[in-house]
């Protein structure tokens, strides 16, 4: 039993941190893999998926692109600066949505249509992250004492996911009326349950689905 | 065999996203000193659950319902995955034979491993019972899920995320409209300028006008005027002012990325 941590050892060092940064991206860009061929596995939330989405439907990748970009940036600088790097933002967001979309949108469908190439690739944009971050703490650290307005962000993200379950429920009731009516008693149950609403629309509205099937035009 | 193809692709994504979301979590324990990666609210509500298996596993598991509707509908993981399941399940199980956290879920390497093996399992076990669902279910959850996501999208999000920035203060308010416009100008959502608008924002409220917000500003408005050139925004700006777009311009389009949109 280790009774003194040793910080300078691999597990805690700065130098092996890229390395673990890696493992996580090269399991995420592989997801979005998943994703692109298999139409499973994204490691994100279905909204920002959906813009993923909305970009291989042929809609363009330039929301997706933006969104995922902007949130690496953001947190690349923010985990340098506060010690803890957001995998959701800079990671899940960033290299598994916003980076593929950017190479789709460019036309470089290789690195994300294939599996084990996709697995370098994440490999590789994550040692990048993590190499920045540990640099941007060298760089930065006693220079900046600022979260640069994240618990804002995280605010505001938190809030609009509150959206989701009652926009679900609204668009189920466009669908037809047995599976509106499934995803107000799925919802209302959930929020019983103290879960989460989307959870109980999704269910319930896929429940009376099955029953009641609608023609898919 | 596409069965077998994606369980065992999901078996090695399983594997290297545990090991990572492990490792950096316990990492956290140890920040500012040491780098870790996860998140805030990870943080907080590993701690919420002091070191009890119970809360840990339970905790993980209501997400991991949450997950799986989701994953099965719609093909999104959600998160949570990495956020919450993973760590807090490998939690659970290394403090469950009664250990202290500090030599459980603070280490990095119990936590990497067994963060492994969990990630593979919960990976594996959510792609393979999502492919195995028919498709004409998928599809209803498709139908009902993606008009609400775009909703969600646009307009719910470009307007929460400015009245936050609205909210946090004169300087948030300012560079959060200014890029949140543009943004959906250029690119066709306003949230990525808002965010951005908040983080010059803010970043000026509590540091001043440093090396770092300067340097800040300076790669938003390259960002902004890069993502316009690419998207053809200058000729369309052009065009609907009733200026004529100088021959030049359309060849420097044309040179670099095959003409505007």
């Amino acid at each position: 039993m280790e009774s003194q941590v040793n910080l300078k050892g691999f597990w805690y060092a700065d130098w092996s941190f890229p390395i673990f940064v890696a493992f996580l991206s090269a399991g995420i860009f592989a997801g979005t893999h998943m994703y692109y061929v298999h139409h499973i596995g994204a490691f994100n939330d279905v909204a920002i998926v959906a813009m993923l989405q909305a970009g291989i439907e042929g809609g363009g990748y330039g929301a997706a692109a933006a969104f995922g970009a902007s949130f690496l940036f953001a947190r690349v600088l923010e985990g340098s600066l506060v010690g803890i790097l957001d995998i959701g933002g800079s990671l899940q967001t960033g290299l598994g949505i916003g980076v593929p979309a950017l190479m789709l949108g460019a036309g470089f469908v290789t690195p994300i249509s294939n599996f084990p190439l996709s697995l370098l690739t994440g490999a590789v944009l994550g040692l990048l992250v993590g190499y920045a971050v540990i640099g941007l703490k060298k760089f930065t650290v006693g220079k900046a004492n600022s979260t640069f307005g994240s618990d804002v962000m995280m605010g505001a993200g938190n809030q609009s996911g509150r959206f989701l379950g009652p926009l679900i429920v609204l668009s189920a009731c466009g669908a037809s009326i047995p599976i509106g009516l499934g995803s107000i008693i799925g919802a209302a149950i959930f929020y019983v349950w103290k879960k989460p609403v989307a959870g109980g629309a999704i269910l319930g509205a896929m429940i009376l689905g099955a029953i009641f099937p609608i023609t898919l035009e | 065999m596409v069965f077998l193809t994606i369980l065992f692709k999901s078996l090695i994504i399983g594997g290297l996203v545990g090991f990572g979301v492990g490792a950096g979590a316990a990492r956290m324990f140890h920040a500012p000193k040491v780098q870790g990666m996860g998140a805030f609210r990870t943080l907080g509500e590993l701690n919420a659950c002091a070191g009890d298996a119970v809360s840990h596993f339970s905790f993980g598991l209501g997400f991991f319902f949450n997950a799986w509707a989701s994953a099965v509908g719609a093909g999104a993981f959600t998160q949570d995955v990495d956020h919450r399941i993973i760590p807090n399940w490998a939690a659970a199980f290394l403090i469950g034979r009664g250990k202290r956290v500090e030599d459980t879920l603070h280490n990095p390497k119990k936590m990497a491993i067994v963060g492994a093996v969990i990630g593979a399992i919960v990976v594996a076990f959510l792609n393979s019972t999502a492919s195995a669902i028919p498709e004409s279910m998928q599809a209803i959850a498709v139908k009902v899920l993606v008009p609400a996501a775009n909703l969600l999208i646009n307009p719910v999000m470009p307007v929460i995320f400015w009245l936050a920035a609205l909210d946090a203060g004169k300087r948030s308010g300012m560079w959060g409209t200014i890029f949140g416009g543009l943004a959906h100008l250029i690119m066709g959502n306003a949230v990525p300028g808002v965010v951005l608008g908040i983080l010059i924002g803010k970043g000026v409220d509590d540091g001043g006008w440093n090396r770092v917000t300067k340097t800040l500003l300076i790669s938003v408005i390259i960002l902004f005027v890069l993502s316009g050139f690419f998207r053809g925004f200058d000729m369309n700006f052009l065009t609907s002012i009733h200026v004529d777009v100088p021959t030049g311009l359309k060849d420097l389009h044309n040179l670099i990325s095959g003409g505007g949109k």
